[in-house]
């Protein structure tokens, strides 16, 4: 087999198939009888588990092997966070000049003449880097000297909905594959225990909810496994009552060796990929209930997170979950966060948000960096999109001042994983709202996150009805300067 | 020697030229015949150019998928020459051995082949590219609906009926053998599952088995199609379609009452209700000219649509894009920003499909009385039954800017797309000539028009669908929209001919499923064939059945079912079976789950209470609509989080418990013959040694471990009288139960 095919198949179908191989020399068929019921049953039945999760391959040597994805929903205000412009707080109240309003879309506003509205928070320079951070965002402002700032990101829809599916699938409708499923098609995962792309909520759901963890038209078993934002994150982690442990293990071979039978006589991949599932979800029944008992966590580690109740769902808590998540070798973690889409009363909501988020994010990177995991761990923070210079001005009354979309430049900003710290790339104009520097659109963002994993977005592809697809289409390039 | 290498190597290049071919369509046209734009060009071009060189990219500036921008060239010049592959820019770099020059730059070269095709397209005048939107001069689903012939075949034993002689056709063609049928007992659980979404027992098996008249499998269909769950089964599948829900979405999530559409929905399947009538009554029903209950009540299809009062206008871009989805095979909703070069609609005529449902509101209607139902007052606790239906209330329809309702534009009427220009069908209503006239057309006309023989679309877009549900995929595999930029179907002429025949049997969804079922290409085995892995892995060519796991509430229905649990009551408000508490937190209006008494806790899986924001667990898990847009296919997700719930969901372990009482039940058997009883029941089939020998293991275990850990055993059986036996029953019963094969459509 040429490297090249290796490269274009999806890595568990060859896993399966040279376990499938392996199972048909060793048992030559079921028929010959008492051939090795034991193996079926014992530790044997257990190989098609794990022989499927150790495939990985790379194009290239990888700086990172795990991403947490911090995802706001609804377009952090970067014009108010990261990107200070003073020229905007010096022409409050102006109308935006008529040569840049014709260049942006907007997604609400529709006065003829918006006016600039400069941000009403101080920012300040902070770390050996001297990047500039506003006072909502404090605990963020504490770890510039390890965060890459980029100013110029882009997209192409000032819809939600669909620049979700924008920066999570790389394409504007539904039924792409998400970006955690195209890095664990890639990479697989690490553990043996646990989901290798779960998925993390608190606030408001993603507008285009499971599309933007879906597997698309990749095998199902590289779907983001989602947590429950309320109660129990995973349900049914307790075996029924009276299984023992050794029961429910016994029980789960059981259907497994039937599985097995079932396997030889239809060859259907399928019941490959539940033998996997049910393997899992055994072992997953010990490692997430592990995984989720924060008891072994300290107080300090708790006050640095800013979580008051353990027990309680919140961006802190998952935050926290998803260090104990790359601890445990899982490859692709993704959190969503809303609500940021601040299209009124913008000066109460974003310190709210920045309240609930500021804290933990930074003390993610801290933490990671503090128990070594930040070099391999590449943590990404934005929105689907961002804010504009101008104020969104209800014509109801009551209704706070605001900020509409702006898909043309906002800021995302990466720690660890091979990012190197302490930068700010990328300059926009003296409005915010254009870059003048060369713009990272999201497909060179996810360009270069699957360069830190060592894969190359042109060669990633997965042949579906007669083509090749890939994470970023027919674009993207690799952002060196993010981290060279 | 010379002219016989030259023979050789035409032969080589035609060899080639026919197995690139085949790989497309099987239509292989000789040295002089012409070349096809649509059938030989347009998937090459489609495959090798335009990712760089189509709509989205445009390198060198060269677009090639549209006529006067393919002729006019790029940046370098001319690319094209019609009439002329020697001095076409286009052969050169194709046919090209430098890597600099040759196109396309990466990925596999064209073949020889297909340079020749090329070649002789140009020769030929290079014919056919279309020019700008999609019409039915330049693409199939535009094109009206033909009546094709049937083909000859070789092996015509093997059909049992048309379908078979089209899905023959292609596979002699192609080379390739179909399958044997499935066994009989294969056969009665396929339909089982396919018909009623349910699971034959074994005594229905085995009285097919012992059935030897001739028409014994035809005679189970109709026995089937009769039966009161194949409106059940059918029903639910409309209701992915209606996005049918019992909340109103959004954060507020409002409860609605709607039960009464389901059971509508139900009633229809059952009825056999005509397509076009039933499409007549969902879409305007409260508009024909005496409308009964039951029509006001059908309109409940776009009442589905997610409603919040502050969004009015989002509820009808969801009706029109689910009218578009649904009846149309197409992704209206992109023209609701601005016109598309690819779609058939543009901006404008969206706004006009916008008017129809825009002229109407929602109310809720009180199911005793007909009118208007009132909301409860102190005095009034308990409501009486309502209904959500539709009424005409004109709106003026402005079309919104970008998309955006706060950027009203022009003022327009409700009408059709001009692209879909055809005659609507006559009424059969009571209006006079069939053509009323309105000056202002309304739902009632939206319905004529969808549902007029002249449509090319709804019916292929329908009995597509019908097909994916009983093979996985259907002849057009992208079975929610049938626009240009996606895959031509399969069978062509087997679509068009199911579409027909559709038409011919009154619009019968019975005749149809019959139709379908008793082919003998649905009748083949469902197992995957090592020497179709390379050439078919996706069984396109239909030479084989497919596995398909089950759907969330047949899941849950047949665990229940073979749990002797399941109540088969059928209708009636929806109900609220056991969940687990913390589904319903974390709502920002909190939601009520009253726990259902008695065998309401049982009810099939379509009964239950839908809360958009918060559905029952089950159903997501198990790939289950959202119900916010319509949906035309399920997922068939495969994660370890599904084998948690079926493996310790405490709903799941009743079913085993209950199983195993039956087992243990049985006087004086064998552990051999309750092992066959199990797999009667749960298989319906007969165990083979090694399931035997698995399982007879974990009994001998069990019984031992479990002799002396009684807490354990109680535990596990949970109150039964002789619980260590009970306890090795249910351990058997939840693995068996487990397998891939019990919740899978073999």
């Amino acid at each position: 087999m040429t490297a090249k095919r290796h490269l274009n198949e999806p890595l568990s179908a060859l896993a399966l198939e040279q376990t499938r191989r392996q199972f048909f020399r060793r048992g030559a068929g079921l028929s010959v009888a008492p051939m090795a019921l034991a193996s079926l049953l014992d530790q044997d039945g257990r190989v098609f588990g794990e022989e499927a999760e150790s495939v990985m391959q790379t194009h290239h040597r990888p700086r990172a092997k795990s991403v947490i994805f911090l995802h706001m929903i609804g377009g952090p205000s970067q014009i108010d966070l990261f990107d200070p412009k003073p020229e905007v707080i010096r022409r409050d109240g102006d109308t935006l000049p008529e040569s840049l309003q014709k260049k942006l879309t907007f997604a609400q506003i529709q006065e003829k003449q918006p006016r600039l509205m400069g941000s009403p928070w101080k920012f300040s320079q902070h770390g050996e880097c001297g990047a500039t951070v506003s006072e909502l965002m404090p605990h963020i402002a504490s770890i510039v000297d390890d965060v890459s700032f980029v100013r110029t990101v882009k997209t192409d829809d000032t819809n939600h909905m669909f620049a979700e599916l924008m920066l999570n699938t790389g394409w504007r409708r539904f039924g792409r594959p998400s970006i955690g499923s195209w890095v664990v098609y890639g990479l697989r995962s690490e553990s043996q225990q646990l989901p290798a792309f779960m998925v993390l909520r608190s606030g408001m759901r993603p507008r285009s909810k499971s599309a933007n963890y879906g597997n698309g038209f990749l095998p199902s078993k590289y779907q983001g496994t989602p947590l429950r934002s309320s109660g129990d994150p995973i349900l049914n982690l307790a075996s029924p009552p009276g299984f023992t442990e050794a029961r429910q293990r016994q029980s789960v071979d059981a259907i497994n060796a039937l599985n097995r039978i079932r396997y030889e006589q239809t060859k259907d991949d399928e019941i490959a990929a539940r033998i996997v599932s049910y393997e899992l979800a055994f072992r997953m029944q010990s490692a997430a209930t592990e995984w989720l008992d924060l008891k072994s966590e300290t107080p300090g580690t708790f006050k640095q997170y800013g979580i008051d109740d353990a027990a309680r769902p919140s961006f802190a808590r998952n935050c926290l979950l998803a260090r104990r998540l790359v601890e445990r070798g899982v490859r692709f973690v993704q959190l969503f966060h809303g609500d940021w889409d601040h299209h009124s009363a913008i000066k109460a909501g974003l310190p709210s948000q920045c309240g609930l988020t500021d804290q933990a994010s930074a003390a993610l990177v801290r933490d990671l960096a503090q128990r070594g995991l930040l070099d391999d761990t590449l943590v990404v923070w934005g929105g689907e999109l961002g804010r504009g210079a101008v104020a969104q001005v209800s014509d109801k009354p009551n209704v706070a001042v605001g900020r509409d979309h702006q898909i043309e430049a906002f800021t995302m900003w990466f720690a660890g994983g091979g990012a190197r710290g302490g930068q700010t790339i990328g300059k926009t104009n003296d409005f915010g709202c254009l870059p003048e520097t060369e713009p990272w659109h999201v497909y060179d963002l996810q360009a270069t996150i699957l360069h830190l994993l060592g894969l190359d977005h042109t060669k990633l592809t997965y042949r579906y009805q007669g083509r090749d697809f890939r994470l970023t289409d027919v674009h993207g390039n690799v952002k060196h300067e993010l981290f060279a | 020697m010379f002219r016989l290498t030259r023979i050789y190597l035409s032969l080589a290049i035609w060899g080639a030229c026919w197995a690139a071919l085949r790989a497309d369509d099987g239509n292989t046209p000789t040295a002089s015949a012409k070349v096809d734009y649509r059938k030989h060009i347009a998937p090459l071009l489609s495959k090798h150019c335009f990712r760089c060189h189509g709509e989205k990219s445009q390198e060198g500036g060269l677009r090639l998928d549209v006529r006067q921008r393919a002729l006019t060239g790029g940046d370098s010049g001319l690319a094209i020459q019609p009439g002329n592959s020697k001095q076409s820019a286009m052969i050169a770099r194709v046919a090209s051995n430098d890597p600099e020059v040759r196109m396309p730059p990466e990925g596999a070269r064209l073949l020889p082949a297909e340079v020749e095709l090329l070649k002789r397209w140009i020769d030929q005048g290079a014919k056919g590219i279309p020019d700008g939107r999609p019409s039915s001069s330049n693409h199939w689903a535009f094109q009206s609906i033909k009546t094709p012939a049937i083909p000859d075949v070789a092996d015509s034993n093997w059909c049992s009926n048309a379908i078979d002689r089209f899905v023959l056709a292609k596979l002699e063609n192609e080379g390739i053998k179909p399958s044997p049928s499935a066994s009989p007992r294969t056969l009665v659980r396929r339909l089982y599952l396919d018909l009623i979404g349910l699971p034959p027992t074994w005594r229905q098996i085995e009285s097919f088995m012992n059935d030897e008249s001739a028409d014994a499998y035809e005679r189970l269909v109709d026995k089937l199609l009769a039966s009161a769950h194949y409106g059940e089964r059918w029903g639910r599948h409309w209701l992915d379609l209606a996005r049918h829900a019992d909340s109103g979405g959004y954060e507020a999530d409002m409860p609605r009452e709607t039960w009464a559409y389901r059971d509508y929905v139900i009633n229809a399947f059952n009825s056999d209700m005509p397509f076009d009538r039933f499409v007549v009554e969902q879409l305007g029903g409260d508009l024909l000219p005496i409308p009964t209950m039951a029509q006001r009540i059908a309109t409940g299809f776009h009442c589905n649509a997610m409603y919040d009062p502050g969004v009015r206008f989002e509820s009808v871009i969801y009706q029109v894009n689910t009218t578009g989805t649904v009846f149309l095979g197409l992704t209206v909703g992109c023209a609701q920003c601005h016109t598309h070069k690819t779609d058939p609609i543009t901006q404008r005529e969206f706004y006009g499909l916008y008017g129809f449902f825009n002229n109407a509101i929602m109310m809720p209607m009180d199911l005793a009385t007909g009118k208007p139902a009132i909301p409860p007052t102190e005095k009034t606790k308990v409501q009486p039954p309502s209904s959500l239906i539709m009424k005409y209330t004109a709106h003026p329809t402005h079309i919104f800017l970008r998309g955006d309702p706060a950027q009203p534009g022009e003022q327009v009427a409700p009408g059709f797309p001009a692209e879909l220009d055809w005659q609507p069908a006559k009424s059969w209503w009571g209006e006079l000539d069939g053509s009323p006239s309105r000056s202002v057309k309304n739902r009632l006309d939206l319905a004529r028009w969808i549902v007029s023989d002249k449509n090319p679309l709804t019916d292929r877009v329908t009995v597509n669908r019908i097909w994916q549900r009983f093979f996985g995929l259907g002849l057009v595999s992208t079975e929610d929209d049938f626009g240009v930029q996606t895959p031509p179907p399969s069978h062509p002429e087997l679509l068009d001919w199911l579409a027909r025949e559709f038409r011919r049997k009154h619009l019968s969804f019975k005749s149809l499923h019959r139709l379908i079922v008793t082919s003998s290409t649905y009748r083949q085995v469902s197992v995957t064939r090592s020497d179709l892995s390379d050439i078919d892995p996706g069984n396109r060519f239909l030479a084989r059945q497919r596995r398909l796991r089950l759907e969330g509430e047949i899941v849950r229905d047949v665990w229940m079912y073979t749990g002797d649990l399941l109540s088969e009551k059928m209708g009636g408000p929806s109900v609220f079976p056991w969940q687990p508490e913390s589904v319903l937190e974390n709502r920002a209006t909190p939601a009520k789950w009253i726990e259902s008494k008695g065998e309401n806790r049982y009810r099939r899986g379509l009964y239950t209470w839908f809360w958009r924001l918060t559905p029952h667990p089950h159903f997501p898990l198990l790939d289950g609509p959202d119900a916010v847009t319509a949906c035309t296919r399920r997922g068939r997700s495969n994660v370890p989080v599904q084998a948690l719930t079926l493996l310790n969901d405490p709903t799941f372990m009743e079913c085993a418990r209950k199983l195993a009482t039956l087992v243990v039940a049985m006087p004086s058997a064998t552990d051999r013959q309750r092992l066959d009883f199990l797999y009667h029941r749960c298989l319906g089939r007969d165990p083979i040694s090694w399931e035997i020998a698995v399982l007879k293991k974990v009994i001998s275990d069990q019984r031992r471990r479990l002799a002396t850990s009684p807490k354990q055993a109680e535990a596990i059986s949970d109150g039964h009288e002789s619980p260590a036996e009970h306890a090795v029953w249910v351990i058997i019963c939840r693995a068996i139960m487990n397998t891939d094969e019990f919740i899978t459509r073999e």
